[in-house]
């Protein structure tokens, strides 16, 4: 049984953060739940979604987080409890309706959760949004480890339903996909039914309604003061207190006991960090003369409490405050135990060494000793490879140095060597076409470069359509071309509109890429990328007429595809592949580069590590000798 | 031949400067260099220094006076219609093949009889209007193919791609129907040390050639005038009528030849060859006469094949007249004197012509 549906409570089980998260919704009786898959916030959803049947309540992949939210929302103005998820940049996505729907208030727990991607492991930026919150005024909370994780989100659709506002959850990278002890409480019985009463209007009465939102914002900031998640642990009478949040507990307590100073400094731990629990602040740093606060990215905790303190002046007297500011932690980037006991140990005037100064030298050695060097790349087998290469020789062809608007999506990959450096810009979904139909307007000022907007599936429903509309009634020079593979790849393979499924697996109906182009009025065509000569022609040809244009690469995820049917034998014909007399100088193992492909150094041929091929055989169709051959399993 | 040479040095000193014919002799042997349309290009550089590409490109050095005597052993007698046993008018005997023919149909006819002997089993062709206004390199396996493949197009396609593509499969004796530049590179193929596809090609019917048209541009031009892929033929009169006839199934139309100067691809520019100077058998227009071609016989081999064709009937011959041999050897004369003029315009120094390699007593005769 799934440790979401165990109900078992007291047992301590293992869990992921995010499922922690989604375990907090379970136990508060969540109804509804809605996300748009995102690293590092994706398992919450699909936890949900796993057990959504067995507890009846409503789970979706949402087409993008605006709708999540939206949705979400709604099922609370009519009483009930939902969650919505999403990765930082959703948030930037629904911020239109999370900039109103504060002012309207809401009534069931509305529960927002953000997984948030210090170091942007795998994120095209790392923004804080934490940031948001204040900016909404919305009460925040983060939690620092896999108990409150649970605990928090089971309390802030409470803390919701009393102040009437959506409450939002901070995660980072760090905690939603590490695993820890979690102990299990009860899972109530649902019993709630929707009705929708009432009116939630933003538009009018904004002032009167902003007034109010400060106030419920108050009423957040009087439950914070006497919240279990904000404490204190240390000497009574510290001079040297750690302010932290999130992430940083466990980074702070590790360095505190690194440096041999339980003794000496104190841990202060907020959870409730907008608005800030102020007397509980002032309270811990009355006799406190040093500060050190340690957070991942932005200094917010920072400058809060540093309002906060020099509003306190008077009664705190003069505080010295460590952190981004003062340069003792970064303000970008994640950040970890040796960061902080750096810090520590610095404004301590301690030594501090983690490991022999040689070790990082010793290590990177080793390292290039015995690694192969690997540049991030695609999976074996995947459409993207080849597309990539057919979009480079179709640019190639034309000849008037043609290029590559980005989007959001596996084959952002395409910046780097696996796409063979084709993308040009990259930024945040559905901007690959919202750049290509600006250059595709520069003709007027001698612009004849050909733009190519790439999109995978799932982003062109989340955020291209817009983008491909206004390049239709603009008359814009634009050629989009959809990657088609089947699916919300990069994080999991999530279903959308086009997958033919639902979040909980059911069939659900096909929404056509090709069918809205059409309804759109632009030409549009789909062409397996496996065909690569024809692909490159039909690339070719489309760049030669002006107008907006749509070109669908489909063909599914081999990850997916080899999964569901019998995996193809293929291997290298020694007798056919003639080596380095080839003159074709390796192509398959050093430029398309496929990990399933590899050069034998003893036979000086290439061949193909079955281990890793996936046998999609394009390869084969590349090969200049015919020397590989597809056995159909 | 220059050594040492490859991709890097074919894209500087070719394709980036509009030099490239399209003639399809550096595609299809390496996975880096694809043809689409008329446009060639090095996808990617292979990282090798060498290569048969730039071996092989008709607009790489090339030593003219070595390529005769490899040929027809001797260095030309011509100037400006290089090595020929002899020159006539020819047309084909069977009507049906001149009705679709361009002119006198000749090409088709020795084609149809070659492969019909035996003395070739397959034949690289051009399908002029293949659906579009591009033609397309196609490969004949029977002689009734190759009737499909009359009548010309003015944009070039690239033929030796496909000659390329068809030796990996089959070894068979071939014959192939090619363009001035499309047989000097063919030529070089043969000529060069590594092994290639035109080592099979025993039978080379060159055409006569002024200039193509570059596909962007003809493409862009014709464009919402007409429907391209309802194209029958495209033909260019006799002067002093300067036009060129685009005839569709749904009616034709004409443009001012002046109109097409822009599309001409720069390779033209600095073409030094209208008659095909390097083939077995050279094939052009009469001046005059529709229904006629100007037939050059060039080798020995070639000589054999049209008297036994004349024979069988299959084709007609008569004498050119003294009037239109003079012509064309003045026409041709003129195509090398601007050829040599344009690239010395490029090169800035008459003794650098680019890729052709000419002995001091030939390179004067046309400055």
């Amino acid at each position: 049984m799934s440790i979401l549906a165990m109900d078992q409570p007291g047992r301590s089980v293992l869990m992921m953060g995010n499922e922690a998260i989604a375990r907090g919704a379970i136990e508060a009786g969540v109804d509804f739940s809605t996300a748009y898959p995102g690293t590092p916030s994706s398992e919450i959803l699909e936890s949900l979604a796993r057990v959504a049947e067995h507890f009846g309540f409503y789970a979706e992949w949402s087409i993008n987080e605006m709708v999540a939210l939206e949705a979400a929302a709604a099922a609370s103005f009519s009483g009930l409890r939902a969650i919505v998820a999403m990765k930082q940049n959703g948030v930037n996505v629904c911020s239109d309706f999370l900039l109103t729907v504060n002012l309207t208030g809401t009534k069931g727990g509305l529960v927002f959760v953000v997984g948030d991607d210090p170091s942007a492991i795998s994120s095209s930026n790392e923004q804080d949004s934490r940031n948001f919150a204040r900016f909404a005024d919305l009460p925040l909370l983060e939690p620092a480890t896999f108990q409150e994780a649970k605990d928090m989100t089971r309390w802030a659709f409470e803390l919701s339903e009393r102040v009437g506002l959506p409450c939002m959850i901070r995660s980072v990278t760090r905690l939603s996909h590490s695993r820890g002890n979690v102990k299990l409480a009860e899972i109530p019985q649902r019993s709630r039914s929707a009705r929708f009463e009432g009116g939630y209007v933003a538009g009018v009465f904004v002032p009167i309604k902003h007034a109010e939102l400060h106030q419920k914002l108050e009423q957040a900031r009087e439950e914070f003061e006497g919240s279990e998640f904000n404490w204190y642990v240390g000497p009574e009478q510290a001079r040297f207190v750690i302010v932290t949040s999130g992430s940083g507990w466990l980074y702070s307590r590790e360095a505190v006991a690194a440096l041999g100073l339980d003794g000496e400094v104190g841990i202060l731990k907020i959870g409730t960090t907008w608005p800030l629990p102020e007397r509980f602040i002032v309270d811990h740093l009355k006799k406190v003369t040093e500060v050190l606060i340690v957070e991942e990215v932005d200094p917010f905790l920072e400058q809060n409490i540093k309002i906060l303190l020099a509003e306190q002046a008077k009664t705190l007297g003069p505080i010295e405050v460590y952190g981004a500011r003062s340069g003792h932690l970064p303000a970008f980037g994640d950040i970890n135990q040796d960061k902080v006991a750096r810090a520590l140990a610095d404004v301590r005037g301690l030594e501090y060494r983690t490991r022999d100064e040689q070790y990082a030298r010793r290590a990177g050695e080793l390292a290039l000793t015995y690694l192969p060097p690997r540049m991030p790349t695609f999976c074996p087998g995947c459409p993207h490879r080849a597309s990539l290469w057919a979009i480079k020789a179709a640019l190639k062809l034309d000849g008037r140095d043609g290029f590559v608007t980005g989007d959001i999506g596996c084959y952002s990959l395409g910046v780097g060597p696996a796409g063979f450096w084709q993308l040009k810009t990259l930024h945040c979904m559905g901007a690959g076409i919202g750049l290509a139909n600006g250059f595709g307007q520069l003709g007027q000022f001698a612009f004849d470069q050909p733009v190519v907007a790439v999109c995978g599936d799932s982003t062109f429903f989340h955020a291209a359509i817009p983008g491909l509309i206004n390049a239709r009634f603009n008359n814009s020079n634009v050629l989009m071309v959809v990657l088609d593979n089947g699916g919300t790849a990069m994080t999991g393979f999530q279903p959308h509109p086009g997958s033919g499924t639902d979040a909980l697996g059911r069939p659900a109906p096909v929404v056509e890429i090709e069918a809205i182009c059409k309804a759109i009025g632009v030409e549009v065509r789909v062409r397996d990328p496996f065909e690569v000569d024809q692909a490159i022609e039909e690339l070719y040809d489309m760049l030669q007429d002006g107008g907006a244009k749509v070109m669908v690469f489909r063909r599914k995820c081999f990850l997916v595809e080899s999964r569901e049917k019998a995996r193809p034998r293929v291997f290298v014909d020694p007798e056919k592949c003639i080596g380095d007399d080839c003159g074709c100088a390796r192509f398959c193992s050093r430029v398309f580069n496929c990990p399933g492909i590899i050069w034998d150094q003893e036979a000086k041929k290439a061949k193909i590590d079955e281990v890793v091929c996936t046998g999609c055989g394009v390869c084969a169709t590349l090969c200049p000798q015919g020397a590989i051959v597809v056995e159909e399993g | 031949m220059e050594a040492g040479k490859g991709p890097l040095d074919l894209e500087k000193e070719v394709l980036n400067e509009g030099l490239c014919t399209s003639c399809g002799a550096c595609v299809e042997i390496c996975p880096y260099i694809k043809v689409v349309k008329d446009r060639v290009a090095v996808i990617e550089p292979c990282g090798l220094a060498e290569g048969k590409c730039y071996d092989f490109c008709p607009r790489t050095p090339t030593d003219i006076a070595a390529l005769d005597r490899r040929i027809f052993g001797q260095e030309r007698p011509d100037s400006s219609l290089g090595s020929y046993i002899s020159i006539e008018m020819a047309q084909a005997r069977d009507k049906k093949i001149r009705s679709r023919a361009q002119y006198g149909g000749v090409v088709s006819a020795l084609m149809t009889y070659a492969m019909d002997l035996g003395e070739i089993g397959a034949a690289v062709l051009t399908r002029p209007f293949d659906g579009g206004l591009m033609p397309t390199s196609v490969v004949a396996e029977e002689s009734s193919q190759v009737l499909g493949c009359a009548t010309s197009n003015y944009i070039a396609s690239a033929t030796l791609a496909g000659l390329n593509k068809v030796t990996k499969q089959r070894r068979a004796p071939i014959g192939v129907v090619c363009l001035p530049c499309q047989v000097l590179a063919l030529r070089k193929m043969q000529a060069s040390e590594h092994e290639n596809g035109a080592k099979e090609v025993r039978l080379v019917i060159g055409l006569f050639c002024t200039w193509a048209l570059s596909y962007q541009g003809f493409y862009q031009f014709l464009r919402g005038k007409l429907a391209l892929s309802h194209i029958k033929r495209i033909d260019i009169p006799p002067p002093p009528a300067n036009i060129l006839v685009v005839d569709t199934e749904k009616g034709a139309m004409e443009f001012p030849l002046e109109d097409m100067r822009g599309f001409i691809k720069p390779a033209c520019g600095i073409c030094f060859d209208m008659t095909s100077e390097f083939a077995d058998i050279s094939v052009g227009m009469v001046e005059g006469m529709d229904d006629w071609n100007t037939l050059m016989i060039r080798t020995p081999e070639a000589e054999r094949l049209i008297e036994k064709a004349r024979q069988e009937g299959i084709i007609e011959t008569k004498p050119l007249d003294e009037a239109r041999l003079t012509h064309l050897r003045e026409a041709s004369l003129q195509k090398k004197r601007r050829a040599i003029e344009a690239i010395v315009k490029r090169t800035g120094d008459e003794r650098n012509l680019l890729y052709l390699l000419l002995s001091e007593e030939e390179r004067r005769k046309f400055l």
